[in-house]
């Protein structure tokens, strides 16, 4: 596609970078039929299409209009449109730029900005997350319907004291497991399930102990250099244990797609970039880990039927997916079909909050697409999809991690 | 066959009844001449006889084309197009053995492989043809596909020549099934409308199915492999009788002489009103039967005698938004009413 | 008359979300498929309902506002391009299945409902909607009424209109016509077929009924690999000579190969020079049979290698690619202009030579990706926008291409449309007296000549401005040029 954009932009690494990925879009419009907010709202500018176009004005004109945040606010970064790009338009990343751009050439209104800013000093930090989260509990009637939603489940809040790793004594490989800010406060009981499933088989579990948060969060709310400084730190923190295990994993697999991005978001940083190399080098998703080491599984007695969730950032973000169904298959599960597969279930990180509407629209249509083939449970790979889906859903929402046995 | 190019000669005889003020009957071999008057009325029209204008104009049969001129009788097209294995996909009637291509194309009837050969207008790539101003247009062409401009050339089909006179027509065909094979299965006209539906949902390689006197006729084509794991399917014993869909087609069977007036439904019947007298073709969209027009108004169901084409081109007066438009039509193409005005009559009278 | 109370009229009218004002948020309406050509609109219309559609309708007409229908944007020819003082009525949230007739194989759809959504809705019925234009995908069935679309599989199956059983149209007269339905054959004018094509011109489609059609048991797709573009050419028509219609036959050429690798990654032989996609299908013996009978006569007419795909997943990546073909190209260039002349089959071989002429002497690289069996065209010709000049040098070796087609007894339009953009070549195809009486058809449907004005049917003056050298019929077609 044809585009102009000014001097000043073009001399800029992200200006060219933003430059080509808009020429590279043919405008062909296949990417609409995929996107949640598209299929929900049925207007060009809450489709990639429309909010690409958007971002080419918004250069060209080097002027951040407040219609332009609100279309570019309601996409969810499910990258379910670089799925069906024919063209490999690589619009996550035009959209980082763009929101970067945005956050640095617009002020929003204050309620919006405290949100933010809020969800920014609060949700990495675990300890202040718990903190939160306890409060919201205790005063959970006197909170707004969506907020409460928010909430994590009652029992997880309580049974958050981590549980020690276990080490077996000796250990055929070892691994560097990352628990991530959120889910240890939301999910602890994933990465137990995963700690002795390892354990069992031998290897060994490495945890850091001050793991700081992935830098996701920032990153996605606009906020880069702040999200860069997140990331350095976790790669400090790393460094010193990464020689000691063959693999790097994280149960959570919007945590991972950002990790998985580290060598491209630090590549101007000689010495962070080197070390995000390394760990890029080791790092896998758990599926991927897991059916790498040839185990065998065993199923749960009473789970039967299972719907396997695709979290974008697996799907769509990672490429991957076929390794828990693969696992959960070799265990012995059947897999209920799931309608519209490629659709984003509206947690997408802090968007349940910041777009607490739209969120939940399609969390319930997610739902009914996981539940029309009567599943036992819901199976999922992330702790964002993991929560927002619990709320709603009929049956129980797992982390397919602890169906194995 | 006889090739020759009357086009100019016609075009003449347009202008010049435009320029007298009257209007012209057009004509091509008269074989549907029941459908437009009874014998006893008279017309004030000149009669246009395109019988004349004959031959054909392209055909290469890897091209899955052929283009004709209007009075071409369809006898010598499907001769011409059998001996390259091919047909046309439309089956027209040959009402008395007679008809020419421009008489079909005109009058849009198709045979029974209808719903899944294709209707008459399917079949219609292009048109060369002379409007009510006397001017010889082209539209379509002899491609496949084609986009450019409104569908003129399929307009014309069913138009009973009300729109301009045809000359030439481009038609795709087919090629003819390797093997075919019609079988009949002894069930009543309730039990056959339920196994035509049935059937339709399922890949078989049904090319026509009809109901008639308590026999469900069913006739399969394509590769004789295919055609006998059809028939492994349908069930049924073998027809005997080669030519029954041209009989059917042709109203050649007994049913179609009875007494009484011919009543032609096309609207997906409700079951209470199917019984076993009639003759249901097209998975029962498509049904025959004999009663009193009057009473089934607004029910798809017309008179298949003098009349039906006035009443066919007129749109029902059930409808009186696209009566106006089909008047405002006529009146783009024949502004004075020049091309067989007779045929729009019932129109002006609703 | 003025925007502001248009503007006003229908703020009173729609919800406020169903109406879009902000100049900053019109911009991404300003076009569709065809990038090149741009206009911002007035006004854009979300209605979410049939009567807010027809509130929208009647308010444009009161004022002689001009409207443009849109479906999904995806039309290559400018159809959906807004005009300039207009209101777009974007039907994209009409997008509901209103009904699925087992009985009589139809279903009823809104306008926006996406073409793959009817397939994918009525699948679990063993039953499919047959057109397939490649960008099944995104495109709405109303816009592929309004462009008569053609797919990889119309071959066999036919186009929008042959699929098409009924419709429901707002007229701009205020007028609603109901066309057919649930049953095959209407009476009177054939309006359902003149309505297919019309590029949003005769009034805004708001139903559309559709055949469905029982999934063939048996799906095979052949892929031969040729070094030659010319034996690949001759291979379709012999395919069809030997009395067989298959379900599709698409040829790519090089470029076109390469880039539609590059996305699915289906196994297509890089270094040959063209292939052809050759799907049979129907009751498994007559597939075998036909089968065996195409991969002899592909390798007698010098195929380098046939490969069959026998399992769904192959086949749907084989055809993925296929059908994803046109922006795929967008990974070898930044833009391209693509062309959709239909032309007779045994003159592809010449058109495709003379094409490669034409890339040569523009110095305009050509991927070559189209539906062979019906010699339907689709040249995309790469450039890139942002040099100065190459959108008019490919424009220009685009209309010499739509040139070529005519000449060789083809149309300039196969399934893209006329839209705005081959409005001069609609002059080389028709004299004035048919275009004349387009003209008095139209306004049939819309006497005020707002739905989508200035689209499909160029003004005479237009073709006279452009040149009264095209010879038409062995007649110069502006003879009668002195009325005016
Ligand atoms: C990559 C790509 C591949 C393509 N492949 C094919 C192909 O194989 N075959 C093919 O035929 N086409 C193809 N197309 C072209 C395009 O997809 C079709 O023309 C399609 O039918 C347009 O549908 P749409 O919903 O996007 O319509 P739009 O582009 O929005 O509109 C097209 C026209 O229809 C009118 N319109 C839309 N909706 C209505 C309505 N409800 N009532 C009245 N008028 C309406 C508009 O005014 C406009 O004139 C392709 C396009 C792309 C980008
Ligand atoms: S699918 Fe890709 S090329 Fe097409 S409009 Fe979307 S981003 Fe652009
Ligand atoms: S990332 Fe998801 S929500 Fe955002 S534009 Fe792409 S498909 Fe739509």
């Amino acid at each position: 596609m044809q585009t102009k954009l000014p001097e000043a932009i073009v001399a800029t690494t992200k200006g060219r970078r933003a430059e080509q990925i808009l020429r590279s879009c043919v405008h062909c419009g296949f990417c609409n039929a995929t996107c949640p907010t598209y299929e929900l709202l049925g207007d060009e500018l809450d489709g990639p299409r429309g909010r690409i176009y958007l971002i080419k004005e918004m250069l060209e004109a080097q002027k951040v209009e407040s219609v332009t945040v609100t279309h570019l606010d309601r996409c969810l970064t499910c990258r379910a449109c670089e799925t069906t790009c024919p063209s490999g338009v690589e619009y996550s990343q035009l959209l980082e730029i763009a929101r970067d751009y945005v956050s640095s050439n617009y002020r929003r209104d204050l309620l919006d900005r405290l949100k933010r800013l809020w969800l920014i000093r609060t949700v990495p930090y675990k300890r202040r997350f718990r903190r939160w989260a306890q409060l919201g509990r205790a005063m959970r009637w006197f909170l707004p319907k969506r907020l409460r939603e928010m909430l994590p489940v009652a029992s997880t809040v309580e049974a958050l004291q981590a549980t020690p790793p276990v080490s077996p004594s000796v250990a055929a490989s070892s691994v560097l497991l990352l628990n991530g800010c959120v889910q240890q406060v939301t999910t602890p009981q994933v990465n137990a399930a995963l700690r002795e499933l390892l354990a069992a088989r031998g290897i060994a579990v490495v945890e850091l102990a001050e793991e700081g948060c992935c830098g996701a969060l920032e990153l996605h709310l606009g906020k880069e250099p702040g999200a860069l400084a997140t990331m350095r730190n976790l790669l400090d923190t790393l460094a010193p244990r990464l020689d000691e295990v063959d693999a790097v994993i994280s149960t959570a697999s919007g945590c991972g797609i950002t990790l998985k991005d580290y060598p491209r978001l630090l590549k101007d940083d000689a010495t962070h970039g080197k070390l995000a190399r390394r760990l890029g080098d080791k790092l896998l998703d758990v599926g991927e880990y897991l059916l790498s080491l040839d185990l065998s599984w065993r199923k749960q007695d009473e789970v039967l039927a299972v719907a396997l969730h695709q979290p974008c950032t697996l799907q769509h973000g990672q490429k991957l997916g076929d390794e828990a169904r693969q696992l959960l298959q070799n265990a012995g599960y059947d897999l209920v079909a799931v309608r519209d597969e490629h659709s984003c279930c509206g947690s997408a990180g802090t968007y349940s909050l910041l777009q607490a509407k739209l969120s939940s629209q399609l969390r319930d249509r997610k739902i009914s697409c996981l539940e029309s083939g009567q599943p036992d449970v819901i199976a999922t790979s992330n702790v964002g999809c993991h929560t927002h889906l619990a709320v709603a859903a009929s049956v129980p929402v797992v982390h397919w991690i602890e169906l194995l046995r | 066959m006889a090739d020759r190019d009357i086009s100019d000669e016609l075009q003449e005889s347009i202008a010049q009844a435009r320029d007298a003020g009257v209007s012209v009957a057009i004509a091509g071999s008269g074989s549907k001449e029941f459908l437009v008057h009874s014998d006893t009325e008279t017309t004030q029209s000149r009669l246009l006889s395109v019988a004349e204008h004959t031959g054909v104009v392209a055909y290469r049969p890897a091209e899955l084309v052929i283009t004709a001129r209007a009075g071409t009788p369809l006898r010598e097209l499907a001769a011409l197009l059998a001996r390259a294995n091919q047909m046309l996909p439309f089956e027209p009637p040959l009402f008395r053995g007679m008809g020419t291509l421009g008489g079909a194309i005109a009058s849009g009837l198709a045979g029974s492989g209808r719903p899944w050969r294709g209707s008459v207008r399917d079949a219609v790539l292009g048109v060369v043809m002379i409007n009510g101003l006397g001017q010889k247009l082209t539209f379509g062409g002899q491609v496949m596909k084609n986009v450019a401009g409104y569908d003129v050339s399929r307009l014309q089909v069913g138009a009973f020549g009300t729109l301009g006179v045809l000359l030439e027509i481009s038609i795709r065909v087919i090629p003819k099934p390797a093997s075919e094979m019609t079988l009949k299965l002894e069930l009543d006209c309730l039990e056959s409308l339920s196994k035509m539906r049935e059937w339709a949902r399922k890949p078989l390689p049904i090319t026509a199915s009809c109901y008639h006197d308590n026999m469900l006729y069913v006739r399969l084509s394509g590769a004789e492999t295919a055609v006998l794991a059809g028939a492994s399917e349908t069930g049924g014993e073998i027809a005997g009788d080669l030519n029954w869909w041209d009989k059917l087609n042709d109203h050649d069977l007994p049913f179609f002489k009875e007494p009484g007036s011919l009543l032609r439904q096309m609207s997906p019947p409700a079951q209470e009103l199917v019984n076993d007298a009639c003759v249901l073709e097209w998975s029962g969209a498509k049904r025959w039967f004999y009663g009193d027009e009057s009473e089934y108004h607004g029910t798809g169901t017309k008179l298949f005698g003098a009349g039906f084409a006035q009443v066919a081109v007129s749109s029902p007066a059930a409808d009186p938004v696209r009566g106006d438009v089909q008047r405002r039509i006529k009146q783009a193409f024949d502004p004075d009413n020049v091309l067989n005005p007779e045929l729009l009559r019932a129109n002006e009278a609703a | 008359m003025s925007r502001k109370l248009v503007r006003r009229l229908l703020q009173r009218t729609l919800p406020r979300h169903c109406l879009i004002t902000d100049p900053v948020a019109l911009k991404p309406y300003e076009t569709d498929g065809l990038t090149a050509i741009r206009q911002p609109p007035w006004l854009v219309a979300l209605p979410e309902t049939e009567s807010q559609v027809a509130a929208v309708l009647r308010i444009c007409r009161e004022h002689a506002v001009p409207v443009v229908p849109r479906g999904a944007g995806t039309g290559l020819s400018g159809g959906a391009r807004p005009v300039e003082g207009g209101v777009v009525v974007g039907l994209s949230r009409l997008n509901k299945i209103l009904e699925v007739d087992l009985d009589n194989c139809v279903a009823c759809l809104q306008p926006g409902v996406r073409n793959l959504a009817i397939s994918e809705a009525v699948a679990e019925h063993g039953l499919y909607y047959a057109p397939d234009p490649s960008s099944q995908i995104a495109c709405s069935i109303g816009g592929n009424v309004a462009e008569n679309s053609g797919g990889v599989h119309c071959l066999k199956y036919g186009l929008t209109v042959h699929n098409v059983v009924g419709l429901k149209v707002l007229m701009m007269t205020g007028e609603v016509l109901h066309l057919g339905g649930r049953g095959q054959e209407l009476d009177g004018y054939d309006l359902l077929a003149l309505m297919c094509g019309s590029e949003g011109m005769l009034g805004v489609v708001t139903e559309v009924w559709v055949k469905l059609l029982p999934v063939p048991p048996v799906k095979k797709v052949l892929l031969a690999a040729f070094a030659q573009v010319s034996a690949a050419a001759a291979a379709v028509s012999e395919i069809i000579t030997a009395g067989l219609i298959p379900a599709g036959l698409e040829m790519m050429d090089r470029l076109a190969i390469q880039a539609a690798e590059a996305y699915v990654h289906a196994g297509y032989p890089l270094d040959a020079q063209a292939i052809l996609l050759c799907e049979l299908d129907g009751v498994a013996q007559e597939v075998e049979a036909d089968a065996a009978l195409v991969e002899r006569l592909l390798r007698d007419l010098g195929a380098i290698d046939v490969q069959i795909a026998d399992d769904p997943q192959a086949q749907a990546r084989l055809w993925l690619g296929r059908k994803a073909a046109f922006p795929a190209v967008g990974r070898l260039a930044p833009d391209y202009y693509c062309m959709d002349g239909t032309i007779p089959r045994y003159r592809l071989a010449e058109v495709l030579q003379q094409i490669e002429s034409l890339s040569v002497e523009y110095k305009l690289r050509v991927a070559n990706v189209f539906h062979a069996g019906d010699g339907n065209l689709h040249p995309l010709i790469l450039y890139d926008a942002d040099i100065p000049g190459e959108l008019e040098k490919a424009e220009a070796m685009g209309g010499r291409i739509l040139e070529l087609c005519v000449a060789a007894g083809g149309t300039i339009t196969g399934e893209h449309g006329v839209g705005v953009e081959k409005l001069d070549q609609m002059c080389v195809q028709f004299n004035s007296d048919e275009l004349e009486q387009f003209e008095r058809l139209k306004a049939a449907f819309d006497p005020a000549g707002i739905a989508n004005p200035g689209k499909a049917i160029p003004t005479l003056t237009r073709c006279a401005e452009i040149g009264g050298m095209h010879v038409h019929n062995g007649k110069l077609p502006f003879r009668n040029l002195e009325r005016f």
